[in-house]
């Protein structure tokens, strides 16, 4: 498969790397007053540069684009090679949404501000250079690097067990990557002995041609990183600790951005390069994929504690992009995609939820709630309308990409699908259950919550600002789905061109 | 400058000109002890010894043609005036930290800077020799006056303690040298690297070579602390002053490194079979050993001197490749180690002047509330060490793991990665007991401007390094590939 590029004018993917990591220098000698409106600013215009390539980007075909290529290393035959393709596209763009909440939210941290907003904004920087990265000596980089202002975030600014949470996130982590580091590896001084050819490119290790056994090494090496990342059950345990424990503008970057990373990983490279092996394991990604959704699901019932109820599910969403980008047809991919981007705004609005919830009870504990509905009415339909999404309501995102998911799922395993969708209906339950406990049962009330009840304020404008959007774009995406779709179209079949012959 | 070079050349010593480092140093170290005998004054003598150094370090770039000299006893190529221009550099930084840690602990003695210049010099004699006489002096010169500088906090039972153990396992690493040496001159009938390669030849391998090469493998892995040869490297490190345990741990280390790799591959080219598997096996030794020991560490010190022993495995395991991938790893590891270790050592040493500081874990509480710029540096020192992007310690692993996959050394590559792992639990030790613990004291630290300047300057370096490694990279490459030249010829 040969892939066709289309140059970049203006070094505008580079530019948001850096826009970021230039604000994050500033801050560290400015005074901690400007923390929050640089990192407010420098977030927006990011998400306005994002945005911009979203609509400047052509979907009529498939071609990288915004592409810019540098030599870097000639000796290792590493280059900086950025580009997007509708699927980076899309999560670059989500990445800077949530970045632009995430600050917005922020605004009403106290603690060690200045450290605070820099860390996130290198954060920012890496994430967004995750996804756009074709070099992967430079896509590890930033995959790594990310971990240094997280690992500070979960760690300073989280909660009572945040030490644990934090390291428990690091090692994991750190575990799968150098897993995923050693297969790259591998992949390229094959590459060299076989072609020899020096180069970390994406596109040239595309085209390698790796006999079967060596393909199905690698596979299991770069799928350990992702899975680890995903998180796939069973290398989950660290996702609960750390989402429990991290600040809420943490968790929301944790669960919308950091989670697709995992998934990205699946569908951008584990596909198009080891297709013989991916269908090999086809079997094996479903069942993970289901044990995740089944389990997890299972397990957030059990919860009573917000944000790990809101954790599982998570893990449960991403065990239907596992089994929709492992159907390895259109639908799959597509649904996968588009449960990525839901997921992403529907965690990130729950994790904000939860985080006003607690600002004002000063608990995540679901029997410490109840009743808030009455009380704060905006919140309460904000959170309705996100917790709906989650569940997959029709007409919003949620359901979107579940749907196409199982219906890709459908044509490759009856099974999965069935179970998968089953599955579905545990995930309205936690969902209901959860927003029924914390917002309604108002006849179950003491007196004295009443009494505390009644003074606690509705939202106010920061946060509603930094909410708004989300749910504005789960309408958005449940409702006109199809322009979605055509976005992704030729990416999807680019990324399948090895399984149906696109 | 040309009588003076007629005159040498008159005694019978041809491109004079190729030695001056050397001349320079050893005339500033004869200018230091005179200066400390007749004066003693402290300020002069930094001062000195900081601008022998300097000027040492430009002939050391400026030279272009190298040669051999000193009747084939002594060889200065682009490989050596690399490390001698990096060893020189990192002791001016040890140098102008020195003076304010010794005076705040009370022991000044003007002795070290010249017996710091004398190790130098032995290290830089070292790193040129193309004989095992001139490596076996050189070497001898560097061991000796570090034993003396281990042990210079005379009043300290620790101090030595340590170097008491220093000196006598170093002395028996030198005498295992010495045997090993024996042996092959026996056996070859040379001392000269290259007739010693030209009489190993492939099939040749008898019991006196394999047995010579075996003893010069357990010497040089004694003196570059490799497990299970390290028994001094704790205590040696822990006890002596900070920046001197800084210059042994970095300086010394790196010298150590570059004679392994050049007496490898320069004396035994066709017997590679047999050094690449002894130095994998004290690679996987010490990476196994030094990590877990690590582990258990309270004191940062003794923690980073474990460290060094893991760090000595990470370096060494590029030796189990006989390529030229691997010869660069090396070189390039160790280059930018000496900015790593550097920066953890005197860090320490800065904060150690400070009263009630005991270097133990939790003095490091809350240490990035109150100076967020040295918790950054600190940061940065452990995460490199750690090989996290985007700092330099990155490149150097992902040159060893190219070097030992390129070759099929799959078990010591996981190895490698499961000890990385490990090592994960102590170097993010520190870093969340500066983050994420409350202050518990609230002395304040004074840094000098030679302190805050080299932590600044080994950080920055550390995160230009980790963006853009691609000079020094070439520069290990260039350097690689004129060792592999001889492997297999």
């Amino acid at each position: 498969m040969t892939v066709e590029f289309v140059n970049a004018t203006f070094p505008i993917i580079t530019i948001s790397i850096v826009i970021p990591l230039i604000a994050a220098g500033l801050l560290f000698f400015l005074p901690e007053r400007h923390a929050k409106p640089v990192s407010i600013i420098t977030s927006i215009i990011v998400f306005i540069i994002s945005t911009y390539m979203l609509f400047a980007y052509d979907y009529s075909t498939y071609k990288i684009q915004f592409y810019e290529k540098y030599t870097w290393i000639p000796y290792l035959g590493v280059s900086y090679e950025v580009g997007v393709d509708a699927l980076s596209l899309t999560m670059v763009w989500l990445t800077a949404l949530c970045f632009v909440a995430a600050f917005v939210w922020s605004t009403n941290i106290q603690k060690r501000i200045k450290e605070y907003f820099v860390s996130f904004l290198i954060l920012e920087a890496a994430c967004i250079g995750v996804f756009v990265s074709w070099d992967l000596v430079w896509f590890y980089i930033f995959w790594e690097a990310m971990l240094i202002p997280m690992f500070l975030i979960i760690g300073v600014w989280g909660y009572a067990e945040r030490i644990y949470a934090a390291t428990k996130f690091f090692i994991y982590t750190f575990f799968g990557s150098l897993f995923l580091l050693i297969g790259v590896i591998g992949m390229y001084i094959y590459q060299y002995m076989e072609k020899g050819i020096l180069s970390t490119s994406y596109f040239d290790l595309l085209n390698l041609g790796l006999p079967f056994r060596l393909e199905v090494i690698f596979f299991l090496l770069l799928a350990l990183g992702f899975a680890i990342k995903v998180p796939m059950w069973p290398f989950h345990t660290w996702l609960p600790a750390a989402h429990v424990q991290a600040p809420t503008a943490g968790s929301v970057i944790l669960a919308a951005v950091l989670l697709k990373m995992g998934t990205y990983g699946f569908v951008r490279f584990s596909l198009p390069w080891f297709p013989e092996a991916s269908k090999y394991f086809v079997p094996v990604m479903f069942a993970l994929g289901v044990v995740a959704i089944i389990y997890t699901a299972m397990m957030a019932l059990a919860q009573t504690h917000i944000k790990r109820l809101i954790a599982y599910s998570s893990v449960s969403h991403m065990g239907f992009v596992t089994i929709g980008t492992f159907a390895l047809n259109m639908e799959g991919i597509n649904g996968a995609i588009i449960t990525m981007i839901s997921h992403g705004f529907t965690s990130a609005a729950l994790f904000l939820a939860a985080g006003y919830i607690y600002e004002r009870v000063h608990s995540y504990e679901i029997k410490d709630l109840g009743g808030l509905a009455r009380f704060m009415p905006v919140f309460a339909t904000l959170f309705m309308i996100s917790a709906m999404a989650s569940a997959g309501l029709p007409g919003l995102s949620g359901f979107v990409g579940e749907f196409l998911s199982l219906v890709g799922t459908f044509k490759a395993s009856i099974l999965t699908a069935v179970l998968a969708g089953i599955s579905l209906i545990v995930g309205a339950g936690y969902t209901l259950w959860l927003y029924h406990k914390a917002m309604f049962k108002e006849g179950e009330l003491s007196s004295s919550k009443i009494e505390r009840w009644e003074k606690l304020r509705d939202m106010n404008a920061s946060e509603f600002l930094s909410f708004i959007p989300l749910v504005i774009l789960m309408f958005v995406i449940g409702l006109y789905p199809a322009w979605w779709v055509r976005l992704l179209e030729k990416t999807s079949a680019a990324i399948l061109s090895k399984f149906i012959g696109g | 400058m040309s009588v003076l070079q007629e005159l040498v050349a008159g005694l019978g010593i041809p491109n004079f000109k190729v030695l001056i480092p050397e001349i320079i140093i050893l005339i500033t170290a004869l200018i230091v002890f005179t200066i400390e005998l007749l004066t003693k004054a402290r300020f002069l003598i930094t001062v000195v010894t900081a601008l022998g150094l300097f000027l040492a370090s430009i002939p050391s770039l400026t030279i272009e043609q190298g040669d051999i000299t000193f009747y084939g006893l002594y060889v200065v190529d682009s490989f050596s005036l690399t490390f001698k221009f990096f060893l020189i550099l990192s002791t001016f930084f040890v140098v102008i930290v020195l003076r304010p840690y010794l005076e705040s602990k009370k022991t000044y003695y003007g002795e070290y800077y010249y017996l710091i210049l004398f190790a130098l010099l032995g290290m830089m004699i070292m790193v040129s020799s193309s004989n095992l006489i001139t490596f076996y002096i050189g070497l001898e010169l560097a061991s000796i006056t570090i034993y003396i500088l281990a042990g210079m906090f005379k009043k300290d039972y620790l101090s030595k303690e340590g170097a008491f153990k220093y000196l006598i396992l170093g002395g028996t690493g030198t005498a295992i040298i010495s045997y090993g040496i024996a042996l092959i001159y026996g056996r070859t009938g040379s001392f000269d690297f290259a007739t010693v390669a030209d009489s190993i030849v492939q099939g040749s391998l008898d019991v006196g070579a394999v047995a010579g090469i075996v003893l010069l493998i357990i010497g040089l892995g004694l003196k570059a602390s490799s497990v299970p040869f390290h028994f001094w490297t704790p205590d040696a490190y822990q006890g002596a002053p900070t920046p001197i345990t800084a210059f042994m741990a970095v300086a010394a280390k790196v010298a150590t490194f570059a004679v392994i790799l050049r007496v490898m591959v320069e004396a035994f080219p066709f017997a590679y079979e047999i050094w690449n598997l002894g130095w994998a096996l004290l690679a996987a030794a010490s990476m196994i050993f030094g990590n877990f020991v690590a582990l258990k560490q309270d004191n940062v010190k003794r923690m980073l001197a474990y460290s060094s022993i893991a760090h000595s495995g990470y370096i060494l395991a590029a030796l189990a490749a006989p390529t030229d991938v691997a010869f660069t790893a090396l070189i390039f590891y160790s280059l930018v180690y000496i900015f790593m270790g550097l920066g953890g050592f005197i860090f320490l040493s800065a904060l150690e002047r400070q009263h009630g500081w005991s270097n133990h874990i939790d003095d490091f509480r809350g240490l990035a509330k109150r100076y967020p710029m040295l918790a950054l540096f600190m940061l940065i020192f452990m995460f490199s060490m750690l090989g996290i992007p985007p700092t330099v310690g990155f490149f150097g692993k992902l040159g060893i793991f190219l070097a030992l996959i390129g070759s099929d050394i799959w078990w010591l590559a996981v190895v490698l990665v499961v000890m990385s792992i490990v090592s994960a639990g102590y170097y993010l030790r520190v870093v969340i007991y500066m983050y994420m613990h409350e202050p518990v004291s609230s002395a304040r630290f004074n840094l000098s401007l030679g302190e805050a300047f080299t932590l600044a300057f080994m950080a920055s370096v550390i995160l230009i390094l980790g963006i853009y490694p691609t000079v020094f990279l070439d520069m290990s490459q260039l350097l690689g590939n004129f060792l592999i030249q001889g492997v297999g010829r």
